[in-house]
């Protein structure tokens, strides 16, 4: 075979797997959003499974909106994501620099520390605190849940953040300090604004682990008022065992804003992994 | 303050905060749970809290169903991690040379990895359902099957539809990380290698695997960790049904702890499965020599 052919042969392999791997991700999704706009007579038609929904209707949405204040729980969830995410990006850029930048006793202990706090299972921490946050009143309240996210978000995020460092060249900081800035300041004014994509990384990654949480928030709060987007969708479940098109109504209300988000966001993420276009 | 200390204390500074926030959520719990395990702790009966020595370990493995639980979660972990790896590794080198319209189709493509497990368990437990599902209507047009496969009723077909889920979930994370570390391999390894005549194959075993070694083990090694610990899709899918037969682990953990509220039990299968965890990290690490690398 001649080398064009061969390179002919090698592109039509590559289209074909992102092909498949598109409809793979794409065809899940347009079920669940296509079974929101059925009636309930039209999903639970035995004889014939409609393939796009012929009576296309609102009502689940609005059902989902009568039944449940949609705008209070997207206000709760965005609260406690934003904060989080936002606290847990800032203590990941102290503790991955000083993990990035220095050299000193303990630093592998802690970085196996960091990977040992992956392996606890949820569970162990979320029932002890229960028992400790209802002793400080943090039950049902969001402080307690922003307090757990910034937890489980953080070392995930430091390790990442520190590998972001990792690429950025150490002599960027020191011809900054040669002119006087110290070391904060280099900091943030020189190494921080090259690594804006890492750092935008940091955030999502945090946001979309704490809006996407379950166990905790059905845990830690009790009250309607302050259930997070998957808190609230999880009693549908078990109210409406059959109402599959109230469910994936509620699924697509509480999967849209991480996608909006990701799909926006998404350039910066592959941008700041692969910032190891920034060679020494 | 004299210099030198002071120097020295630099990073333990700007590591403060983590390790606070760390010790006190992570830690002060853990050692909290650990006392649980050898406890007759049941929230219906606060104040009949005793030690017990091993009870609820004993009761662990006296279950009639724990052999089939442990096999379940092995597989369940093996084939996941297994199938994310390979096709993520796949969805990765076809991500790996630009063309029009890469971003847009990375978007979408990765969207799964922004998905919260309990939605995508409830799209999966819809999909399969054995009444109303599409995969049984679409089977069934194709020809594949003649009659309706009760998916989540079927012992087998209810782990395969979880780990199915798993899979999905999860492509996204690996291919963005393999893609990333492919990217920073110097594109004039590639040509020098074609111009001496290296084929495809040998390129990528002996270019780009060895590259790209580093991501692949820390990549491997978090996700089985994150995929052992999981258990919101086999709650939402299947609830470890029918009669355990999809039943892992840690959702059987979840299980213990909030439907008979037994803390106790809870907390002796979570030890178990942090020491299993432990030994698999040690080994996996020695085994790779990740740990001489000094990056873990």
């Amino acid at each position: 075979m001649s080398r064009h052919a061969k390179r002919n042969v090698g592109t039509i392999i590559r289209v074909v797997i992102l092909v498949i791997f598109f409809l793979m991700v794409v065809l899940p999704i347009y079920w669940i959003v296509a079974t929101s706009f059925k009636t309930s007579d039209e999903i639970l038609d035995l004889q014939n499974i409609t393939y796009y929904p012929h009576l296309f209707t609102w009502q689940n949405y609005a059902d989902l909106f009568s039944q449940y204040d949609y705008g209070v729980l997207f206000k709760n969830s965005l609260l406690v994501s934003v904060t989080s995410a936002l606290v847990v990006t800032f203590l990941s850029i102290l503790g991955g620099y000083s993990l990035a930048r220095y050299k000193f006793k303990g630093k592998t202990a802690i970085i196996l520390f960091f990977l040992v706090t992956q392996m606890i299972p949820g569970i162990l921490v979320i029932i002890p605190l229960y028992i400790i946050f209802s002793r400080m009143g943090l039950i049902n309240t969001h402080a307690g849940l922003f307090i757990y996210y910034v937890a489980v978000n953080l070392p995930f995020c430091a390790i990442t953040m520190r590998s972001f460092f990792e690429r950025i060249p150490v002599t960027l900081e020191e011809s900054a300090r040669v002119d006087g800035c110290t070391k904060l300041q280099s900091l943030f004014k020189i190494v921080l604004p090259i690594m804006f994509p890492g750092i935008v990384s940091v955030f999502v990654f945090g946001f979309i682990g704490a809006w996407n949480e379950l166990i905790a928030g059905t845990i830690f709060i009790s009250t309607p008022d302050m259930w997070t987007i998957p808190v609230g969708l999880k009693t549908l479940i078990g109210k409406y065992n059959v109402e599959w098109g109230l469910l994936m109504a509620g699924g697509v209300m509480a999967l849209l804003p991480t996608a909006v988000m990701f799909a926006v966001m998404q350039k910066y993420i592959v941008a700041g992994m692969t910032a190891g276009a920034v060679k020494e | 303050m004299n210099m030198k200390l002071k120097k020295k204390m630099e990073p333990w500074l700007f590591l403060l905060p983590v390790l606070v926030v760390l010790l006190l959520l992570f830690g002060y719990p853990l050692i909290n749970s650990l006392i649980m395990a050898f406890q007759n702790y049941k929230l219906t009966a606060p104040n009949d809290i005793t030690f017990n020595g091993l009870e609820n370990f004993a009761k662990l493995f006296d279950d009639q169903d724990m052999g089939m639980i442990i096999r379940n979660t092995v597989i369940y972990v093996v084939v996941s991690v297994l199938g994310q790896f390979l096709l993520g590794l796949t969805l990765a080198m076809a991500l790996n040379k630009p063309f029009r319209g890469r971003s847009l189709y990375q978007s979408v493509v990765f969207l799964p990895w922004a998905f919260s497990g309990f939605v995508i368990g409830l799209i999966y437990r819809w999909s399969f359902n054995g009444e109303y599902g599409i995969v049984n209507n679409l089977l069934m047009n194709l020809g594949i099957i003649d009659d309706k496969i009760a998916w989540l009723g079927t012992p087998g077909f209810s782990l395969a539809v979880v780990i199915i889920a798993m899979i999905w979930m999860g492509i996204p994370f690996f291919a963005i990380m393999i893609l990333a570390a492919l990217q920073s391999i110097p594109e004039d390894v590639y040509e020098a290698a074609e111009m001496d005549g290296c084929g495809v194959v040998r390129r990528f075993f002996s270019i780009t695997l060895p590259y790209i070694k580093p991501t692949l083990i820390s990549t491997v090694l978090l996700r089985t960790i994150w995929i052992f610990n999981s258990f919101d899709l086999v709650v939402v899918i299947t609830d470890g049904g029918p009669a355990n037969s999809s039943q892992t682990l840690p959702a059987y953990m979840y299980s213990s702890a909030f439907s008979s509220y037994d803390f106790g039990f809870a907390a002796a299968i979570g030890v178990v499965l942090m020491v299993v965890l432990g030994l698999y990290a040690l080994i996996f690490l020695k085994i790779t020599k990740y740990d001489k690398a000094g990056d873990f």
